[in-house]
């Protein structure tokens, strides 16, 4: 079931209309061209060795016997490769910045030494065909001297700790200074005198993997000084830019190609170590390299979601509304830092006394890294839980509670717009909270006990600046360049669309050029959830400069054209421009067997201007279902004495299989804001951030103990049914 | 992956000699039904196979049929085959629920009874490539680390649980394995076909070097048989027993006059509960019954540091398996 609810704003032609996908024969019949499909002549295939060991210093590697195999043609080492990968190592886990990059401390190079994770990278080999590659890994030998190791994040800060760098586990900021991220607002101190009650508690949670369908790869070929790299990236600029400045390139020398993609999940932002691997490897054989990664590979030679310890304390006056809110967060990094370790969610409360200290720490289990919304559906369920917690002693309904003190506008800071009153409302109706929620948790008689629960956020929807170009011939038909790829939300689709509608034409008349840096401008790139809004305004701006073109020359006659190019620079006047949701959700808890099943799932969306509501409404429930994993399967857990992850993968993560997932019935309240292209916000982030936090607090409402970790396996439930 | 040969068998016997061969020549050797689970572990170098033999070109094994002692079950009958199997659906339903609660049914489509009943172990560690006992090492890793899905019954010296759905069932019917070996057939009972690692730590059965399963006979049944298969799963597909009881009772009434329980997921070896057939023996089955009964099944266990979870959800799973099959 879905709706969507579009008063007041007037009906648009193209857009608000279910469309299906412009490439979607192409996919459903196997035409698709991904990387691995790709073919090229005299093309090889490369493997990557990796590090057995979580932490170890390597005292020499032998390659004879693996370069003498018959088929191989090169092997390179951390000793003879040394490359940086720069966005996979960037000072405070900042994104997109050269300075930041370059003033960088602990660098990550495509082959390390020492090795710091089970699953650091050593050497790389390209061969003839993929079984060679592989046989000539075992052959090349390496001599390892183990290092002490550290694998959760609050040990590896104690004293006399295994250290990951020699400065200390404690990542460094932007600035290269060894100190805790810092937020503080107001006066926290004060606000606690101010309570009637002070709550406490400490939440975890796990390591989740992006366990997009599609492992790494790249295939890369260099002709003379340029290098044609074909990846699947979330951003072909950005992968294109990145890749040039780790290879000493300008960036004309790049050409990045991502036609088809099997999702990323964040997990393929900017380059990829695989790029800078097959470049390298292709450079020194004179041939294409095809370097492909098992699922074991991309699982644990990469990057995940970062697992959190969070310890709140809320101050609370006994009419409910809270005074103070202080938490003491630690990320787990692993040894690189890749991202923030943010922990986000409190900001989303309008308390005017805020602390919020998190320490991002190196271990030596996998890397953290981006996944879709990085910071928040760790951040949301411990802040959400925390808060229902509070409202349930408070003997208040977590809706009111939430009501009374989720964060509005200020004369101070406005925003575009604010929903978030209506979103909550309307999803508390269309899933009978009321009805559903127990009043006094755990109140169920018998073993199978049911509850509800609820969570509610605000994500940015910023605008900023992106490129398009759009084009017209004299039989009127139309091209748009944008250098987007489709990572699952459909934006190929979605640009087509914005310029069918800017344009005044249908669909069919706009061929969509996308996924090629040497075809197609800037864009931002399929990460932050802004190809929609910025790529939008610039294919809205570019349709508008052709109108105003062919309004003054009139259409172009024969061989000519009309092209028009933007690259817009935005603002929204220094309002706060987000979008907004509430999640409430019914579970269905057999204590006796500690599982729990998810009977209703309702999701209330604002995503300002609705493009395509059939990808829309996919991406809601995506999110969410890839959130109920985090809140009740997913993790990797490591063996504490070996340091080796025990349950990378699919089978050993237990990932939702399609008899999981519940019905969920999404639900938009449309708005156009003016700002974002016919108004249109963020969606694809979103429905993720809610999903474990509304789950965990249905189990809570259901048992009546709260859970403090994620994920709510049946031994956590039937230790604290006990 | 690493290279190894293919070899196409004909015949059972064929295979076995083929095997003899091979290892003779100092290979290490595989059988190979479905494949589905022997494929993946090649590839991740826990199976270190140089010769493959393959039984989807052996004609026989494929049939479901009765004749004078039983219900005979050919190795190779795929799991889908057994659980649509109209004759196995009537008379030995925890069979066919056990197996079409295996994997998916791109799995089912090809994975074997043979090799759902022979699969290795999926502890995490002995997948993951640690030299334990069953990778032929002198250790179990799970005893000082994440032990939570190990065994609470018959652990010792390796705390493996054994992850077959459909062998459980098949020992609580009393099935009689068919064994081919170089030096002929051999018929094995139920319960000295599994062995407990402090019998043999590497292997989970009596199966000999060379040597693979065939068959199975269910012996004929008593017109009032019942029986059912109860799975508690992670999630509903895909994955295997967190703990399944396999229940076969001979009812009058609503009488149990005999009862078999056999466990999977919890102890190394498809794990009867002989207390609780004991118990069950003569009952009504009630509610109460079945709860005792829950509560007589773990009366033996012994968990370990993380899987003490294991020992409610035994006797929930229990409970909920017996009282399934009051009459009625």
């Amino acid at each position: 079931m879905s709706e969507f609810t579009r008063e007041g704003l007037a009906p648009l032609s193209t857009i608000g209309n279910d469309t299906p996908r412009i490439d979607a024969i192409e996919r459903v019949t196997g035409q698709a061209k991904y990387t691995r499909d790709w073919k090229l002549p005299g093309m090889l295939f490369g493997k990557v060795l990796r590090s057995p060991y979580p932490h170890a210093r390597l005292v020499s590697i032998d390659t004879s016997e693996a370069e003498a195999l018959p088929g191989v043609r090169s092997v390179i080492t951390y000793e003879n490769a040394q490359v940086v990968w720069g966005a996979g190592s960037v000072n405070g886990g900042r994104q997109y910045n050269d300075p930041t990059k370059e003033a960088t401390i602990h660098r990550r190079y495509i082959f390390n030494n020492p090795v710091r994770f089970v699953g650091d990278s050593i050497a790389a080999v390209a061969a003839t065909d993929r079984n060679i590659a592989e046989e000539a890994l075992a052959l090349i030998k390496v001599e390892y001297e183990e290092l002490p190791f550290v694998l959760d994040p609050e040990e590896a800060l104690e004293d006399g700790a295994p250290l990951v760098y020699e400065e200390g586990n404690l990542c460094p900021d932007f600035r290269g200074e060894f100190a805790p991220m810092i937020s503080d607002i107001g006066d926290v101190e004060a606000g606690f005198a101010e309570a009637d009650q002070i709550f406490e508690e400490r939440y975890e949670t796990g390591f989740i993997h992006n366990a997009q369908m599609e492992p790494r790869c790249s295939l890369a070929h260099w002709q003379g000084d340029k290098l044609a790299l074909y990846t699947p990236s979330q951003g072909i600029s950005n992968c294109r830019h990145d890749t040039a400045r780790d290879l000493g390139l300008e960036d004309h020398q790049v050409q990045v190609i991502t036609k088809y993609m099997g999702g990323g999940f964040g997990n393929k932002n900017q380059n990829q170590d695989a790029d800078l691997v097959a470049a390298t490897l292709s450079r020194r054989v004179g041939a294409p390299v095809m370097l492909e990664y098992s699922r074991r590979e991309d699982w644990l030679g990469v990057h995940g979601r970062w697992p959190t310890v969070q310890n709140y304390k809320i101050g609370v006056k006994d009419d409910g509304e809270v005074t103070a809110i202080q938490m003491h967060g630690y990320s787990g990094m692993g040894p690189y830092r890749k991202n923030s370790g943010g922990i986000s969610g409190m900001d989303a409360y309008g308390c005017p006394n805020r602390y919020r200290e998190i320490s991002p720490v190196y271990t030596n289990r996998t890397t953290s890294g981006n996944f879709r919304a990085p910071s928040e559906p760790h951040g949301f369920y411990g802040i959400e839980n925390m808060m229902d917690e509070v409202a349930y002693q408070i003997g208040l309904d977590p809706v009111e509670f939430t009501l009374k003190n989720m964060r509005r506008p200020t004369e101070e800071q406005q925003f575009t717009n604010y929903t978030l009153d209506e979103v909550i409302t309307t999803g508390a109706e269309r899933f009978n909270w009321q009805a559903r929620r127990k009043v006094i948790p755990g109140s169920d008689d018998g073993p199978i006990k049911r509850g509800a629960g609820f969570s509610f956020m605000m994500f940015r929807a910023g605008v900023g600046t992106s490129s398009a170009i759009v084009r017209v011939n004299a039989n009127e038909q139309y091209t748009l360049y944008v250098g987007v790829t489709d990572i699952g939300p459909g934006a190929k689709t979605t640009m087509g669309m914005i310029a069918a509608e800017a344009l005044g034409t249908s669909l069919s008349n706009v061929e969509v050029v996308w996924g090629d840096t040497d075809r197609c401008p800037y864009s931002v790139g399929e990460s932050g959830s802004r190809t929609t809004i910025m790529t939008g305004l610039a294919v809205v701006e570019a349709a508008e400069d052709l109108k105003r073109q062919i309004t003054d020359n009139g259409m172009p006659t024969g061989g000519d054209v009309l092209i028009a190019s933007a690259t817009p620079s935005p603002t929204t006047d220094g309002k706060t421009r987000q979008c907004f949701g509430s999640h409430f959700v019914e579970v269905e808890v057999d204590t006796r067997i500690g599982s729990t099943r998810i009977l209703k799932y309702t999701a209330s969306h604002e995503s300002g201007r609705i493009i395509n509501p059939s990808t829309a409404r996919d991406q809601i429930r995506g999110a969410t279902i890839q959130g109920i994993g985090q809140a009740i399967h997913e993790d990797l857990l490591y063996d504490p004495k070996s340091g080796q992850p025990l349950t990378p993968g699919y089978y050993r993560a237990r990932h939702l299989t399609h008899k999981d997932i519940p019905d969920i019935d999404v639900h938009f309240i449309e708005t156009d804001d003016g700002y974002g292209p016919f108004g249109a916000k963020t969606a694809g982030e979103s429905g993720i951030i809610l999903a474990p936090a509304a789950v965990a607090n249905a189990v809570a409402n259901a048992i009546g103990h709260r859970m403090t970790s994620l994920p709510i396996t049946r031994d956590k439930i039937l230790g604290a049914m006990a | 992956m690493r290279s190894l040969t293919n070899l196409n068998v004909a015949s059972f016997e064929e295979a076995a000699s083929a095997a003899q061969q091979a290892r003779q020549l100092g290979q290490s050797v595989a059988f190979s039904g479905g494949g589905t689970d022997l494929l993946q572990q090649i590839k991740d170098g826990t199976d270190n196979a140089d010769v493959v033999i393959n039984l989807r070109s052996v004609p026989d094994g494929r049939a479901i049929e009765t004749n004078g002692n039983g219900v005979s079950i050919g190795g190779l009958v795929t799991l889908t085959e057994l659980s649509e199997d109209p004759l196995v659906n009537a008379s030995m339903s925890a069979i066919a629920q056990a197996a079409v609660s295996v994997g998916t049914p791109q799995i089912r489509n090809v994975g074997t009874l043979a090799g759902n009943v022979t699969q290795r172990p999926w502890c995490w560690y002995y997948r993951n490539g640690f030299n334990c006992f069953k990778a032929g090492g002198e250790e179990c890793f799970s005893l000082d680390g994440e032990n939570g899905q190990h065994a609470i019954f018959g652990g010792g010296p390796s705390f493996i649980v054994h992850p077959s759905d459909v062998a459980p069932a098949l020992v609580a019917f009393d099935a009689i394995f068919q064994v081919t070996g170089p030096n002929g057939d051999r018929e094995v009972s139920a319960e000295d076909f599994f062995v407990l690692p402090i019998t043999d730590p590497v292997r989970e059965n009596s199966l000999r070097e060379n040597e693979l399963l065939t068959g199975v006979v269910i012996p004929n049944l008593s017109a009032n048989t019942v029986s059912t298969y109860y799975k508690v799963m992670d999630r509903e597909a895909w994955t295997h027993a967190e703990i399944g009881v396999a229940t076969v009772i001979q009812r009058d009434g609503n009488v149990a006059q005999s009862a078999k329980v056999v466990l999977t997921g919890v102890a190394p070896i498809p794990w009867r509960v002989q207390a609780v057939e004991d118990f069950l023996a003569g009952k009504q089955i009630s509610a109460a019954v079945a709860r005792e009964a829950g509560e007589i099944g773990i009366r033996d266990a012994q968990p370990l540091t993380k899987n003490a979870h294991k020992l409610p959800m035994t006797s929930a799973a229990i409970e909920t398996a017996v009282l399934s099959l009051a009459a009625g």
